[in-house]
């Protein structure tokens, strides 16, 4: 490794380090528990993103103590780099992985229906956004996090930041993308989605910034400690945070708490309270475009534009006709009348009470859309009030969301894809990609276009090849990784092909899975490849069965062919014995004749001569030994029987051909075995035969006793 | 995600649960009380390469699973069983390393209370694969492997002692045991190979099931057997290409198929619901069989391509889940055979509740 070297510093922690690097300099110690000095240090990638650290002790330190057991020579540690995700934990990043494959590969699926059809005239492009908006949809119900548990039934009236389930930077970033992106039929109410995506991710900023929301769960844990609410200068600061920003029904709910509610004194401050009241009406009745988001929120619900504007104009005068009103000078109250004037400034839109009230550029983006702007229309002009509002605020620190933001306005298709790779990681890049072609036609020719920089792929293949890749590297996500190189056009099937090559093949359980994919994808080639290794892997292992079995499935001819040779030396051996029980199911694995089993197919016919020959020897009978004569012709005639078994097999059948009561053989047939003896004693020149083991005078004896039975046969014809 | 109600009346509720570890096999606890249920789960958890066999409790609303007692195995479990003995529940495991784990749990609490094994070093099996099947009753394990060996377990409180009934030699290999009765057990192998096993008659099986497969049709792999208790002469088998079959060891030489892809020709009455592998298979006690005696009886099978489904010989099969991902493994609970559980490839257990 260039740049990197590594040193022993204090109780043997690594340290690495790089001239350029030296100033963000990190050091992790390491705990492997040798003693010091290591003399040997070897690093290497593991799998995954893990490196595998092999330390060695240096012999000399190891060997005054090497009587005691825990002082070992070395250790191997595996390392993981980089801490992952805090906000999602490896297993919670697998279940991600494995929701997302089934609205992956239904998108695909309906994708390639459609390029079938080749029809893209407006109809099915309508069906193709309904079909988007679905996929993702299935997505962001998968982010959800988990369930916390149910509220309680009965609400705290102080209770006025709602917990519902733990926000992710991840679905917040997938809900960006999809407001932009996916949901074409909601691009007309494009800010008032954005106003709710900030009301559910807002606690998120709070990491890097102050927010609103944690101004408001700061304010609630004093709550309880306040005695008059509406003396506090937070309580309205709190009040015009959330109000600038939306939140309607929080802000409602901590008007009712003001003081002027309470039975005793509503008497003497009937004014104060109508003022109060009036505002709480005013910010209840805000006019805001219906969207199915908004359902169950505070505001009024409007379907179509014009009825919209037509509110909104009425319900600015409402508040301009609050804000001049004479009552102002009656109320006593000094914090409680400035306080709800600032209230209806924010609602009117004054720029400065909004930006004081809200904390960070996107809350007052967001309050510029509710109040000032609210027919805002395009991205570029939203990109050019999102420009004022950073100047407004500059931001001090930067968080990855608003990153994402900044980038999806500037409307550079490449720019927000690395900006996710970055931030993101490779599953939202994969995914969301979907999404970005979606976006426009444009966007879809810059991420289909094959480039020369990228060896001839595409963008969209690129990033999928990247999950793949990321996927593939964890003993329980690989099997997923197929469905995602399969739809890689150029170097899907190439990564695929490595990756099934790559697998173990000692497990069954993991063998008939990895054959499986392959059967899924019409790899026959491959899953035989892979039968071939499993094959040779039990053989070699002594599992002869199971070896003989995958070579079988994998019609490997030649191998069984070799394998045969080793198998007929201990068949030889071991067939007159006890141990051919052993042999019988090796036999039945063979299967029929008609499958290729490499010249063990004579193993059949020479069970069924011995089993025949053990009846003529236990018992006398004419049957069994005609049925062992059949079976010794057919093994004789049968070319796959080997050379070397013919002598063995006759000198194991002379019973047969000195049969007291009738020759068993015909003269033809005599005539047959003759002939392979004749080929034997030529054979047996040749210089690699072996000579079977069988005493000095069994030729002989074969000889005579052929001879023998071929007189009687003459002489009964 | 944690549960998903499927309200159709013939259709089962479902509750899948998210374990975030691999479950290598999955089992109920015999019931003791009706208002305790437990499962045993062997899992895999990669992040830390650690592998237990966990007991969890079945709590109600919303339907989940909570650990209760665990036990951290050496190694990666290949086969799991859980039965009663003596007021006892036992839990029979047998690991990819060739290694026989026994535990028993009370089954008041329970929680695991003491534990025997065969360690590997004893050589019960080499590796890689074994599979065990625990007595009814518990008091003894065979266990078979790839290498070949057949090995009777019996069990003591305090020890393990074993003999060695047969060794093939790795010239045949053994992929799944059940016992039938008392003395007598099934096997099954490559090809599509049975046999059957008699404790008193040593040197080799009683009995082996030869089959005339179709030419065209390569038999696969025996994952699964599964014996009826009131039928003892009938072998139930499920394995590679989704094919089930079954052996009756009065008519030896044609299996009775229930489903495959190879049972096509010839065999038109038969339906194959699954053409992977099928991993687990097992008697449905919960359906009446309509049929006659003659019939075989319903069985549950679960398969690599995410079907969970009974099928019964002569009738359409009946889907109860489709999965995305692998079904490996599966248990009826005795008690409430309406109740199934499985384990799911993407690390999840499902919990059926058929109506």
């Amino acid at each position: 490794m260039p740049g990197v070297a590594s040193d022993t510093v204090g109780n043997g922690a690594l340290v690495p380090f790089s001239d350029d690097t030296k100033d963000s300099l990190a050091v992790y110690p390491l705990h492997h528990g040798l003693a010091p000095p290591i003399s040997r240090l070897a690093i290497s990638w593991s799998r995954g993103n893990s490196l595998r650290v092999s330390l060695f002790a240096s012999p000399s330190s190891s060997e005054p103590s090497s009587t005691s057991d825990d002082q070992s020579g070395g250790k191997v540690l595996e390392v993981k780099l980089g801490v992952g995700d805090p906000e999602i934990s490896d297993s919670r990043w697998r279940q991600i992985a494995y929701g997302s494959v089934a609205p992956f590969a239904l998108l695909q699926s309906r994708r390639s229906a459609l390029s079938a059809m080749m029809n893209s005239s407006s109809p099915y492009q309508m069906d193709w956004w309904e079909h988007m908006l679905e996929y993702s949809k299935d997505i962001t119900s998968l982010l959800g996090g988990p369930k916390l548990p149910p509220s309680p039934i009965i609400e705290e009236p102080t209770d006025i930041v709602k917990k519902g389930e733990e926000p992710t930077c991840l679905k917040a970033a997938w809900e960006l993308l999809e407001i932009f992106y996916a949901d074409k039929q909601s691009q007309a109410w494009l800010p008032e989605r954005l106003v709710d995506w900030l009301a559910d991710y807002d606690s998120l900023f709070s990491s890097t910034q102050e927010t609103v929301y944690g101004k408001l769960a700061l304010f609630q844990k004093e709550l309880v400690n306040i005695q008059v609410i509406e003396d506090d200068p937070r309580y309205w600061q709190v009040m015009s945070s959330a109000l600038s920003v939306g939140w309607l029904d929080i802000v409602v709910k901590m008007l009712r708490l003001h003081g002027s509610y309470q039975q005793d004194q509503l008497s003497n401050r009937e004014l104060e309270n109508g003022l109060v009241e009036a505002v709480a009406v005013l910010i209840s009745k805000t006019p805001r475009l219906c969207h199915e988001s908004t359902i169950g929120k505070l505001g009024e619900l409007f379907k179509s534009k014009p009825d919209f504007i037509k509110a909104w104009e009425k319900w600015r005068s409402q508040i301009t006709k609050l804000d001049c009103s004479p009552f102002w000078i009656q109320c006593d109250n000094r914090r409680t009348r400035e306080g709800l004037r600032n209230l209806l400034q924010i609602m009117l839109g004054n720029t400065e009470s909004l930006c004081s009230a809200t904390c960070y550029w996107i809350e007052l983006y967001i309050s510029h859309f509710l109040y000032i702007r609210p027919f805002t229309m395009g991205i570029e002009s939203m990109y050019n009030l999102a420009q004022k509002c950073i100047q407004l605020k500059p931001p001090s620190s930067n968080h990855k969301l608003t990153g994402l933001m900044i980038v999806i306005l500037e409307e550079n298709t490449e720019v927000v894809l690395a900006e996710s790779s970055r931030e993101f990681g490779p599953w939202l890049v994969a995914h969301a990609i979907e999404l970005l072609t979606a976006g426009s036609e444009q966007a879809e020719i810059v991420l289909h276009e094959e480039r020369d920089n990228l060896g001839g792929i595409s963008m969209i293949e690129l990033h999928r090849l990247v999950y793949a890749q990321v996927l593939s590297t964890h003993e329980l996500t690989w099997q997923i990784a197929p469905i995602y190189l399969t739809s890689c056009m150029k170097q899907g099937m190439g990564l695929l092909e490595n990756l099934l090559y790559r697998q173990s093949v000692q497990h069954n359980d993991l063998l008939l899975k990895n054959i499986e994919i392959c059967r899924l994808y019409q790899l026959d080639h491959i899953s035989s490849d892979i039968m071939k290794v499993a094959g040779v892997y039990h053989w070699k292992h002594g599992h002869k069965g199971a070896g003989v079995y995958w070579l079988q499935q994998s019609q490997d001819t030649s191998r069984l062919n070799r394998i045969a040779q080793q198998l007929f030396d201990s068949v030889g051996k071991s067939i007159s014995d006890e141990s051919f029980k052993q042999w019988e199911g090796l036999i039945e694995l063979l299967g029929s004749e008609s499958k290729p089993a490499g010249g063990l197919e004579f193993l059949h016919k020479y069970r069924d001569f011995k089993k025949s020959l053990q009846q003529v020897y236990s018992g006398k009978s004419m049957d069994a030994a005609r049925q062992a004569v059949v079976s010794l012709l057919l093994l004789m005639k049968n070319p796959s029987t080997p050379q070397r078994f013919w002598l063995p097999l006759l000198y194991d059948s002379l019973k047969l051909f000195n049969w007291q009561e009738c020759p068993l053989l015909n003269v033809s047939e005599i005539n047959l075995l003759l002939n392979k003896l004749q080929e034997l004693s030529s054979a047996r020149l040749h210089p690699h035969f072996s000579e079977p083991n069988l005493p000095a005078e069994a030729l002989s004896s074969i000889r005579l006793a052929l001879a023998t039975n071929l007189g009687r046969a003459i002489l009964d014809e | 995600m944690a549960a998903t109600a499927m309200l159709e009346p013939e259709r089962p509720i479902v509750h899948r649960l998210p374990q975030h570890k691999y479950i290598d096999a999955v089992r109920w606890l015999p019931q003791l009380s009706p208002f305790d249920r437990f499962a045993v789960l062997a899992t895999f958890d990669t992040d830390s390469g650690s592998s237990s066999i966990e007991i969890h409790s079945l709590k109600p609303n919303p339907l989940s699973l909570q650990s209760h007692s665990s036990f951290s195995s050496s190694s990666r479990v290949s086969s799991l069983r859980a039965s009663q003995f003596l007021q006892k529940t036992v839990v029979a495991a047998s690991t990819a390393a060739g290694s026989l784990h026994i535990l028993f749990s009370d089954p008041a609490d329970a929680r695991f209370e003491s534990e025997v094994s065969v360690p590997e070093e004893e050589g019960l099996h080499s590796v890689p694969g074994s599979c065990v099947d625990l007595m009814d009753g518990g008091v003894e394990c065979v266990t078979v492997g790839e290498d070949g060996r057949v090995n009777l377990v019996s069990i003591g409180n305090s020890n393990l002692s074993y003999r060695r009934l047969f060794d093939s030699g790795g010239l045949v290999s053994y992929t799944a045991a059940k016992w039938a009765s008392p003395v007598e057990f099934a096997t099954g192998g490559y090809g599509f190979s049975l046999q059957w096993w008699d404790q008193r008659k040593p040197g080799g099986p009683v009995s082996q099931f030869k089959a005339n497969w179709d030419q065209n049709f390569s038999a696969g792999i025996v994952h699964s057997i599964d014996i009826h208790p009131s039928r003892k002469h009938t072998c139930l088998a499920g394995g590679s290409l989704g094919t089930v079959f079954a052996w009756d060891l009065r008519w030896q030489q044609q299996p009775i198929m229930l489903s495959g892809a190879g049972a096509g020709a010839g065999n038109t009455g038969v339906q194959s619901i699954s053409e992977s592998e099928v991993w687990d298979v097992q008697y449905d006690r919960c359906i009446k069989s309509s049929a006659t005696s003659t019939r075989i009886l319903p069985a549950m099978i679960c398969s690599e391509d995410g079907i969970l489904a009974v099928i019964e010989q002569g009738e359409e099969p009946i889907e109860l889940l489709a999965e995305p991902c692998a079904i490996n493994s599966f248990d009826i609970d005795r008690h409430n055979p309406s109740d199934v559980i499985c384990s799911l490839e993407w690390e999840a257990v499902a919990i059926l509740t058929r109506q």
